[in-house]
Formats: C-alpha cells, sequence, structure tokens
C-alpha cells in the first residue's frame, strides 16, 4: 500500500497547523541542540519531541517509525562501547573486546544525539506535507528545482523500501535464502542492491519525463495553486526558535566563559 | 474531424498539421543502427493516429520526438525536422512548446507528482508551472475534468486510485495544459480490457473535439479507433493506413504486430481495409460466402498466418530434478491489507496436478494477492494453502520456491547478473543443485525462452520484451512442479506473448501444474484449459475455457472489467458454439 505522499500522516492538530517553515525552523533547532549542548540536555530534548508528537496525536506512529534507525542506534552504542580507541577503563574484557567506561558513555552519548534527531525528523515529517513545505520555501524565494530536489528526497526513502521488499520477495521466489549466518546474510544483499538501484534510476527517469511533461523544467514564473496557511502566532514561534538557534550555536563559546562545563 | 481548434492569435488560420515530422532520424548515443530512419508524418488537428510495432521498432522513440522531448529531455542526435502547430521544435523555446503538446507514458503511478493530496491540485501543477493565474485555474480543471467524465474523481487522493483512473487522471493533467497535440505511449499497457476501452473512448472523444493524438500501442482495442496507423518495423517505417489495413497480415503482421483474428479473416475473405475490424461486416461476410470461396479464404488466412515468422514451438519440458507432479489445494482462504481493505474474502480452489488455470479478473481483484499466498510471500489471514499436500504455514519462500516457481511481473525487480546464462543459473544454483544439473537446466531454460544465442550479453542490454523472457526463463530453470506467472503479457509484443504462451504448452505437456495471473482474455482462452475469474476477492465463475469465456458470458466477465476474446463474439454473430481459437478454422465450421 503506498503512503499517500511520503512519511506525512494526514491530521489536523496543533502540529500540523502551523507553518512548514516554522517547522523546519523548530527541527533544526533541535538537532543543533542536540549536537550541540551538554549530554544532559539529551533526555529533556527526547522527551520533549516526543510529548509534543504525543500531545498531536504522532506518539504511536513516531515511536514505530523508530524501528527504521533502531538498528543504526543500537550500532552506534555497541561499537563505541567495545571498541573506544584508546580506552583506559575497562569493565570487563573478553579476547580482544573490552567493555570501556569511556566507550560506553561516548556511545550513549552519540546514540542519544542520533536518536533526538530521529525523533525530531520523524514528527516533522508525519506532520508536514512535502507539498506545502515546497511550497512554503519556493513562497519565501527558495528556487523551486531546489525545493523539489528536498521533496523528492523526502519521497524517495519510503518508495526505496516498497521496491526493495519487492525485490526481496523476487529474490527470495528463486530459492535465496535471506536468513543463517552472517556470510550468508551478506551475499543476500548482492542481488538486491543491482535491482534496488537500477529500479530507481528507472523510476527516476519516468518521472523526470513527467515532470517535464507538465512544464517543470519551462523556467519563468511560476503561480501557485495551493495557499499554504501562515498563522499569526507562527510568527512569533519562528522569531522565537531563530533566537534559540543563535543561543545554542553561541552556547559552547560562551559556556566556558561563563564557567560552565 | 470538421472542427479544427480554434487557431491561436498570431498563426495562420490554415490547415496547419499539428504535428509534422519531415525525414526524422534518430540515433542514440553509442547505438550503431538508428533509432528511427526517415520517418514522414503529419498529423491534423482533431485527428487520431496510432503508431505500431513490435517492442524496439521505435514507438516510444517515435513518441518521444514528436513532443519534443528530443534531442532536450533526452539525449540523442536528431535528423530531418519535428515541427509542433508549424513551429519547428529546434528554433522554437520550450516556453512556447508547452501548451502545444503534452505526453503520457504507461507506468500510471508515475505519471502523478505523487506529493498532491486531491487531483484537483494534481490537475494544478501543470497550470503553476505554465504560470496561469490563480483566479483561472478552477475554471479550467472543471472543464478538463467535466470534459473526460471524471469530475467524480476532483477530490480523491490521486496514489488511491485505480491504475485505469490514473491514466485517465494523467491525461486530463496534461490535456488541462491545453494542448493542441497529445502524445502518448503506450498509455494502456498496465490497464485491464475495461480501462482500455475507457482511455481508448476517452482519445476518440478529445480528438473528435480538435485535438490531434498520437499513439504509440500495441492493444487492437485502442489502434482501431484511430483514423489511421503507421506500422514502424526496425526504426522503419513499413506502411501507414486505415487500421484496418495497417493491423492486417500484410503490412503489420509482416512487421510482427499482433494481427486483430478479425482482421486476418478480413484478409482472407478479402475485404477491403475500412471494414476489416468491422466483427458484423466479417459476419456478414461469411454468412454470404459460398462453400468454395470459404476455403479458398481459409488457405488464405494459413498462408497470411505465416508471414509474421513460424510459429515459435518449445519442446515439452524435461525434467532433471525428480519431483512429482504437485497440485494445489486452497481453503477457505482470506486475506487484508494494513489499513483494513480485504483482498481476498474466502477462496476456495482445488487445482489437480498438471493442470493449466489461467485467473483473470479487472486490476485490484484480488488475483496477484492470491498468486503471492502459492509461494507464501503472503500468509493467509485465515484458510490454509497446500501444495503437494503440505500446508504452506511455516516454511519460507526459498524453501516453497523448491516446488513453485514464481515469475514476478515486473522483470526489473530482479535482473542483477552480468550476464544471461548466469542470471538464469541463480535460482539452481539457490537450490544447491549439482552443476551439471544445473548447466543441463539453464541450456534447457535458454532454449525455451529462445534466447540460448545472447546467453552471455548482460540482461540490462536487452529490450523489455527479452529480459520478461530472461525472468521466465531464470525461474523456469529451477525445474518447479508448479509455475506460476504473474501477467506474462504485459509489456510484451506479439512474439513475445507467442513465445509465453509456447512454454506454457511445453510444460503442461510435461504434465506440469501452470497458474497465470492475466487479463488478456485471448492468451488464457489459447493455453489454459480451465479459467478462474474474481470479482473483488471472490471467485464468480470456474470452469473450462470455452465456457468460461464464451461470449454468452460477456455480462459477467464485464462485471469484472473483462471481455471475451475477440473471435468469441464473431462466433456468437455466426451461431458457432464453443471458443474458437484459430480463425481459419471459423472459415471451415459448417
Amino acid at each position: 500500500m503506498q503512503a499517500a505522499s511520503g512519511y506525512y500522516r494526514p491530521g489536523d492538530s496543533w502540529l500540523h497547523r502551523r507553518n512548514p517553515v516554522t517547522k523546519l525552523l523548530a527541527l533544526a533547532w533541535v538537532i543543533l541542540a542536540a549536537f550541540l549542548l551538554p549530554p544532559l540536555a539529551l533526555p529533556v530534548l527526547a522527551v520533549a519531541c516526543l510529548a509534543l508528537a504525543a500531545a498531536n496525536g504522532l506518539g504511536g506512529s513516531v515511536v514505530r517509525s523508530l524501528r527504521i534507525p533502531a538498528v543504526l542506534i543500537a550500532s552506534i552504542l555497541v561499537v563505541n562501547a567495545l571498541f573506544f580507541p584508546g580506552a583506559v577503563d575497562v569493565i570487563i574484557r573478553l579476547g580482544p573486546i573490552a567493555l570501556s567506561r569511556e566507550g560506553l558513555v561516548f556511545g550513549l552519548v552519540t546514540a542519544g544525539r542520533v536518536l533526538v534527531a530521529f525523533i525530531a525528523s520523524i514528527a516533522f515529517l508525519q506532520a508536514t506535507l512535502p507539498d506545502d513545505l515546497l511550497e512554503a520555501l519556493v513562497a519565501r524565494g527558495a528556487s523551486h528545482r531546489f525545493a523539489w530536489v528536498i521533496l523528492s528526497a523526502v519521497q524517495m526513502v519510503p518508495r526505496l523500501q516498497e521496491s526493495a521488499a519487492t525485490i526481496l520477495e523476487a529474490q527470495q521466489a528463486r530459492g535465496l535464502e535471506i536468513g543463517g549466518s552472517f556470510g550468508r546474510r551478506v551475499r543476500a544483499l548482492v542481488p538486491l542492491i543491482g535491482p534496488v538501484l537500477l529500479g530507481s534510476l528507472i523510476d527516476v527517469r519516468e518521472r523526470t519525463f513527467a515532470l517535464e511533461a507538465r512544464g517543470f523544467g519551462a523556467g519563468g514564473p511560476r503561480t501557485a495553486y495551493r495557499v499554504v496557511p501562515d498563522p499569526p502566532g507562527d510568527r512569533w514561534i519562528r522569531a522565537a526558535t531563530l533566537l534559540a538557534i543563535a543561543a545554542v550555536v553561541l552556547w559552547p563559546f560562551v559556556a566556558p566563559a561563563l564557567g560552565i562545563r | 474531424m470538421s472542427d479544427h481548434e480554434p487557431a491561436r492569435a498570431g498563426e495562420p488560420a490554415s490547415a496547419t498539421p499539428a504535428l509534422a515530422l519531415d525525414a526524422l532520424v534518430v540515433r542514440y548515443h553509442g547505438r550503431r543502427t538508428p533509432a528511427l530512419d526517415g520517418i514522414d508524418l503529419a498529423v491534423a488537428p482533431g485527428e487520431m493516429v496510432g503508431v505500431a510495432g513490435r517492442n524496439g521498432a521505435g514507438k516510444s522513440t517515435l513518441a518521444l520526438a514528436a513532443a519534443a522531448f528530443i534531442p532536450r529531455v533526452v539525449r540523442a542526435q536528431l535528423g530531418g525536422s519535428v515541427a509542433i502547430a508549424g513551429r519547428r521544435v529546434a528554433e522554437t523555446p520550450v516556453r512556447d512548446l508547452l501548451g502545444r503538446v503534452g505526453i503520457v507514458f504507461s507506468t500510471p503511478s508515475n505519471q502523478l507528482s505523487g506529493s498532491k493530496l486531491t487531483v484537483r491540485e494534481e490537475l494544478a501543477f501543470g497550470l503553476e508551472n505554465l504560470g496561469v493565474a490563480r483566479s483561472e485555474m478552477d475554471a479550467r480543471i472543471d472543464e478538463t475534468l467535466g470534459s473526460l467524465g471524471i469530475v467524480h474523481l476532483a477530490e480523491r487522493l490521486p496514489t488511491a486510485l485505480s491504475g485505469g483512473e490514473q491514466q485517465r487522471v494523467a491525461i486530463a493533467a496534461i490535456l488541462c495544459m491545453g494542448p493542441g497535440l497529445l502524445v502518448l505511449d503506450e498509455p494502456t499497457a498496465q490497464l485491464d480490457p475495461a480501462a482500455t476501452r475507457a482511455v481508448a473512448e476517452l482519445l476518440a472523444g478529445r480528438a473528435a473535439a480538435g485535438t490531434a493524438v498520437l499513439v504509440a500501442e500495441h492493444r487492437a482495442a485502442v489502434l482501431g479507433s484511430t483514423a489511421r496507423c503507421l506500422v514502424l518495423d526496425g526504426g522503419i517505417a513499413a506502411g501507414i493506413d486505415v487500421p484496418g489495413g495497417a493491423l492486417g497480415p500484410e503490412i503489420g503482421g509482416r512487421a510482427g504486430v499482433a494481427v486483430p483474428a478479425v482482421a486476418m479473416l478480413a484478409h482472407g475473405l478479402g475485404l477491403t481495409a475500412g471494414r476489416a475490424l468491422d466483427s458484423g461486416a466479417v459476419a456478414a461476410a461469411i454468412r454470404a460466402a459460398g462453400p468454395g470461396e470459404l476455403a479458398a479464404a481459409a488457405s488464405r488466412v494459413r498462408a497470411a498466418g505465416a508471414w509474421s515468422g513460424p510459429d515459435v514451438a518449445v519442446a515439452p519440458w524435461e525434467a532433471v530434478r525428480e519431483q512429482a507432479p504437485a497440485g494445489i489445494e486452497i481453503r477457505g482462504l482470506r486475506h487484508a491489507y494494513p489499513g483494513g481493505t480485504e483482498a481476498l474474502r474466502g477462496i476456495d480452489l482445488a487445482i489437480a496436478p498438471g493442470e493449466a488455470v489461467a485467473i483473470v479478473g479487472q486490476n485490484g481483484s484480488g488475483k496477484t494477492t492470491l498468486a503471492k499466498h502459492l509461494v507464501r510471500i503472503l500468509a493467509p489471514g485465515a484458510g490454509s494453502v497446500l501444495v503437494a499436500g503440505r500446508d504452506l504455514a511455516g516454511r519460507t519462500i526459498a524453501d516453497v520456491a523448491r516446488t513453485v516457481g514464481f515469475v514476478f511481473q515486473d522483470p526489473d525487480r530482479q535482473l542483477f547478473s552480468r550476464s544471461v546464462e548466469r542470471e538464469v543459473a541463480f535460482g539452481p544454483r539457490n537450490l544447491g543443485l549439482a552443476e551439471e544439473a544445473t548447466a543441463r537446466l539453464v541450456a534447457q531454460a535458454l532454449a525455451a525462452v529462445g534466447l540460448a544465442d545472447r546467453a552471455e550479453e548482460n540482461p540490462y542490454d536487452l529490450g523489455l520484451s527479452d529480459r520478461k523472457l530472461v525472468a521466465l526463463g531464470s525461474v523456469l530453470a529451477m525445474d518447479p512442479a508448479v509455475l506460476v506467472l504473474d501477467e506474462p503479457t504485459t509489456g510484451q509484443d506479439a512474439p513475445g506473448i507467442a513465445r509465453a504462451g509456447a512454454i506454457v504448452d511445453s510444460w503442461t505437456a510435461a504434465g506440469r501444474t501452470v497458474v497465470a495471473i492475466t487479463h488478456d482474455m485471448e492468451f488464457a482462452a489459447r493455453h489454459f484449459g480451465r479459467i478462474v475469474v474474481m470479482r473483488a476477492g471472490e471467485v464468480v465463475a470456474d470452469g473450462p475455457s470455452a465456457t468460461v469465456l464464451a461470449a454468452a458470458n460477456g455480462r459477467l466477465l464485464a462485471s469484472t472489467g473483462l471481455e471475451p476474446p475477440p473471435l468469441a463474439l464473431l462466433a456468437s454473430l455466426l451461431g458457432i458454439a464453443g471458443l474458437p481459437l484459430d480463425p481459419a478454422a471459423i472459415l471451415e465450421t459448417p
């Protein structure tokens, strides 16, 4: 079943009604904060993002979508905890593998940062119609080609997932075993990658043709049919977010001066 | 064809053709032979012209050139000239061409932007790009939807529409931009017969309203409603005539185009090309002819049949793996997709070992969902599926694949090897067969699909017809007891369809079980003894093909987007019982 449009979940919550640019700025702030603020901020950010999603009816769907980056986040934690270079404070050693305190801390912090970035990004994608984002960016002077690249990238991931699933089925139907040992799983990737890449190239070609047929490459002045709402309160949220972004970006410089670590 | 589109301001009011191709040559980079060589064609406003030919004959290239996509969007060398509404494409800025020509392609979902929430917004997209004032948009959108009879789709979600509906929306999205010339490249390739007919009627209606239409197609249902039809063969014009003549054995047949059975009979009876696709006229001519004339007509039909090349025959399949014949038993099968759509609503079906069964029904009737249960790609929501007496529950796809071979509709979803031979060997290697057995199976499969002499080539250097055959061969080489084919004729041309049919026959002759999902009624009638008709997730008819596909069953078939094969209609006009498949045989029936 194809999604309506990328990861978007239709709805009319407070979060859905914000102007896409407002949400994009807020997303930028959360990601910057996750990477620039001290690690203690991470649990606060994660809980705040999840609470915001839940309050707007997206709690369950955001958590479910976290399955996708779960492997990445877990591997960041495990690899750092076990293989941290130059670790001194070893908790347990098992042959060449050493669980170190430094590695564990670094892994937890990095995984936490990536987790927060994913929670915020998924909530943003689920509450924002890609097309509205495109129109809002164009209305603010972005080139519509650039905006379309952003939009296509947003839509690409679910489409690739769908096509990878079909291809996997087709290869299994030719006797490809996908379970079993690590080596076997890696070998099973070979018959997947080619068709996924070629399939998406063919897809992109057909879509490019269709866009050209609709005059997308024409250049020249463009009009807009859909009016993207910009509620009056959004202006203040954007101003506050911009200030918050400035504060977060300056934090690493200001904090030492104030004697805060 | 009287009411031409009013000329735009500043244009000569004379009958300038909407499209004029003059000695058109198109050469893709790195190809020795040109894709099109010396094509002349003029399409007048209000005229609908068809383009027919085998896959690779140059139909798509012609469509791309006519829509001014070459060389701007598709890189290729262009010789001769293309003029749209009197303007030479090479010297006209893109913006000037945009509102004058539009093109529609074959994959419905890829035509739509994929980001719009309603059909109305989808149509507005083209207008936005043209810079049409917002205040004018709704009126233009409503007018287009109204003229195509799809106003009811205006507020629907485009991605949730059926393929046929999406394709009509794609055509509307182009027509909304107001082009005088509409080009289509196999617009019905993925549609069922009812949706195909709807698109054909829509195009004929637009032509009657003054738009020039150029449509590249395989289907006689669409080509039959054109005024003239150009037949391409290897990039060269093989002829241009009214559709009855162009699709007849002398022009189309020699160029590898599927000759409609009615046109074949008309040729035998010596009817004029103008009446060659008219079942009523052909039936009247048969009734009026004496026995001697009918016998002469039958021999002319037989002779003409050979022009399109020798009959494809595939030797009966020889087993390499030791496998007992396997039947299929489906009990109370139900399946719902996430979101609640119930695709299968209680299917009970028993297929005996060695039986050849075609499962037919319109897009969305549940036939592919049913087929995917036969290889355990999908697991039943309720009920069970047994193959060779064993329940598939708990088995992996790869394990079931030892018994059931499943050929996907889209070959590009599975081909990945450097050569055709390695691709075909992928399946038997996965089964862990000995090298000697694998080699025998690969050789036999390559011979069956007719690609033995191209074994060393990269599959992606082959055309779509051959890529589909590679995918089929790669499953044959696993030597399964049951063969399941999903839409084997989609995107395939006449010789490719004949090849797929011959393979079905060779497997049936070897006692294997073959199940095909198809909405190609002629293919189903010709190669399958039993037909299962599906509608909305249920089996609504099941029986011998001669009974199920007979003209008397027309109403039931129409209720699921199908129609009896063309000869069934003719047989019923003549009062012939059963389902004749061979045109010559009809002439010899007393």
